[in-house]
């Protein structure tokens, strides 16, 4: 287990440079996040970690670009982030946030439309998504005939046909049940290997946050900030049952009592 | 088959009630001076629909509604999205909104005949402004029904704002618009009708207040006859594309 930062290096993919946020001015002004830095190789599984309120979700907002810093300034791919860059990010939320109107199968395509592509080149890259994310005999149905698990495996191949190289998740499996979660974690933690992108997952489970990830980053609140960086020693490819395994729980129990000592 | 039966159902109601009216009249249950059989109103309206001078009043009745309802559908529509997008709008207007939504308009029918006449004008305005507060409160509960998540996947996905409003507010707001064009149509009728009774030369409206006063009371159930059809057949075309496009939209089951 090592700990402590590391400092941004060439092969970073994501380099989140003294971010803040502050939500609004004066008296009433709350600082939601405060100089967070930290940098993810390309190809690394990051998890963000901590309480309810330490900023974690907003962080990842601020990387996906769908919220502006107060300051500081987020690299990824090279590129300072200013705005969504679909081609880049890919963003997958808490709901899957499927168009109820239309099916699991144009659902996948509907980021390809909104670029002009044409609808042949859209089916024949939606299809094997669709596929991929075990849904083949569900690529017809509507959002409301799949369970809550169906529509995040149509959310995640939704993100996956822009082909992006980050793919950044909040809480993405935290509505789901406990089973279905450690599935769902699983079969991405089997396309992220086949895939090699890099991904920042959000997430309040420490187990989830331990058995994905390459690198667990531990925030505190009040305000949201990183208390720790913990590189996970497990071997890949990952299995259920390291997370009965000693050095499993050595880590788990670490985790939990930095974030019991910061919590108000 | 129960689902047949339920389909069914209304129009066994309206054949049953058909049938109460023809037998309470024949029968004398009812006064036929003041409640004349289904029958004889039926072959009444029949002959009014060829005479050209009431075809003429049906003419300007529909042109007048249909006027009205081409300016108030739109109308409505967009200045309560605004009002549903806009926090500080909603904010700076809901209150004289829904003062005004509580006033009942027709007793200023008289100020709107001395403002803009007893013609054409004057019964588009009134429908209009009948019409215009329920058409807005309908496009700001569409404005709100979109859901925000789906806003920021789709900007997540690198849309832009043409295609936010296009893609994701049109389809995801389209049935309580047809909604409230539905409820539009039906204060636009009323307040052309209304108009007309109060005050007009010509008209559907005007003409059946006339007949109400000479006492005809065949013609008076005649035009009333008419108009209620009318009125229902619009509402269930609007609400059978709703229910069409919706079976279209969320698959067969």
């Amino acid at each position: 287990m090592t700990t402590g930062d590391r400092s941004a290096g060439a092969a970073d993919m994501i380099a989140v440079e003294a971010i803040g946020k502050t939500y609004g001015s004066g008296e009433h002004a709350l600082e939601a996040l405060v100089d967070v830095s930290f940098a993810v190789r390309e190809g690394e599984f990051v998890t963000l970690v901590g309480p309810s309120g330490c900023g974690k979700s907003t962080l990842l907002q601020i990387l996906a670009g769908l919220v502006p810093a107060s300051t500081g300034r987020v690299v990824i791919s090279g590129r300072p982030v200013t705005g969504p860059a679909p081609d880049t990010i890919g963003v997958m939320f808490q709901d899957a946030w499927l168009l109820p109107w239309k099916t699991a199968v144009e659902n996948v395509e509907f980021p390809l439309a909104l670029r002009k592509v044409p609808a042949a080149v859209r089916r024949t890259r939606a299809l094997p998504l669709i596929d991929l994310v075990g849904l083949t005999s569900f690529a017809h149905r509507y959002p409301d005939e799949l369970s809550g698990g169906m529509r995040q495996r149509v959310a995640i191949a939704r993100c996956l046909v822009q082909e992006p190289r980050v793919l950044l998740m909040d809480e993405p499996f935290a509505a789901l049940d406990e089973q279905t979660r450690t599935r769902m974690g699983s079969e991405l933690l089997q396309i992220w290997e086949k895939s090699g992108g890099t991904v920042v997952f959000v997430t309040h489970g420490l187990t989830e946050a331990i058995y994905l990830a390459d690198t667990v980053v531990v925030m505190g609140t009040r305000p949201g900030r990183i208390i720790e960086r913990i590189t996970v020693p497990l071997p890949r490819p990952r299995t259920i049952d390291m997370i009965g395994s000693e050095a499993f729980g050595r880590l788990r129990n670490h985790i939990w009592h930095l974030i019991a000592e910061v919590r108000p | 088959m129960t689902g047949w039966l339920i389909r069914l159902a209304p129009l066994v109601l309206v054949a049953a009630l058909a049938a109460l009216w023809e037998a309470a009249s024949r029968f004398s249950f009812a006064d036929p001076r003041l409640l004349p059989p289904l029958s004889d109103v039926l072959r009444v309206l029949a002959g009014l629909l060829q005479d050209a001078r009431f075809r003429g009043d049906l003419g300007i009745t529909l042109s007048e509604i249909a006027v009205a309802f081409a300016i108030v559908g739109p109308l409505g529509l967009a200045v309560g999205f605004f009002l549903g997008e806009s926090l500080a709008a909603y904010r700076m207007f809901a209150p004289a909104l829904h003062l005004l939504l509580s006033i009942p308009k027709s007793i200023f029918l008289p100020v709107f005949i001395f403002a803009f006449g007893i013609g054409f004008l004057q019964k588009v305005i009134f429908a209009v402004t009948l019409a215009f507060f329920i058409v807005v409160l309908s496009g700001i509960a569409a404005a709100r029904s979109v859901p925000a998540g789906l806003v920021t996947a789709a900007r997540s996905f690198g849309a832009t704002r043409a295609q936010i409003y296009l893609r994701i507010y049109l389809p995801a707001m389209e049935p309580l618009i047809v909604e409230g064009l539905r409820m539009g149509l039906i204060f636009t009728v009323t307040g052309v009708l209304l108009a007309e009774m109060y005050g007009s030369p010509r008209g559907i409206g005007r003409v059946i207040f006339a007949w109400g006063e000479m006492f005809k009371m065949p013609e008076l159930f005649a035009g009333v006859l008419l108009i209620v059809v009318m009125t229902v057949a619009c509402n269930e075309l609007l609400r059978g594309i709703e229910e069409f496009r919706k079976s279209r939209r969320r698959g067969f089951r």
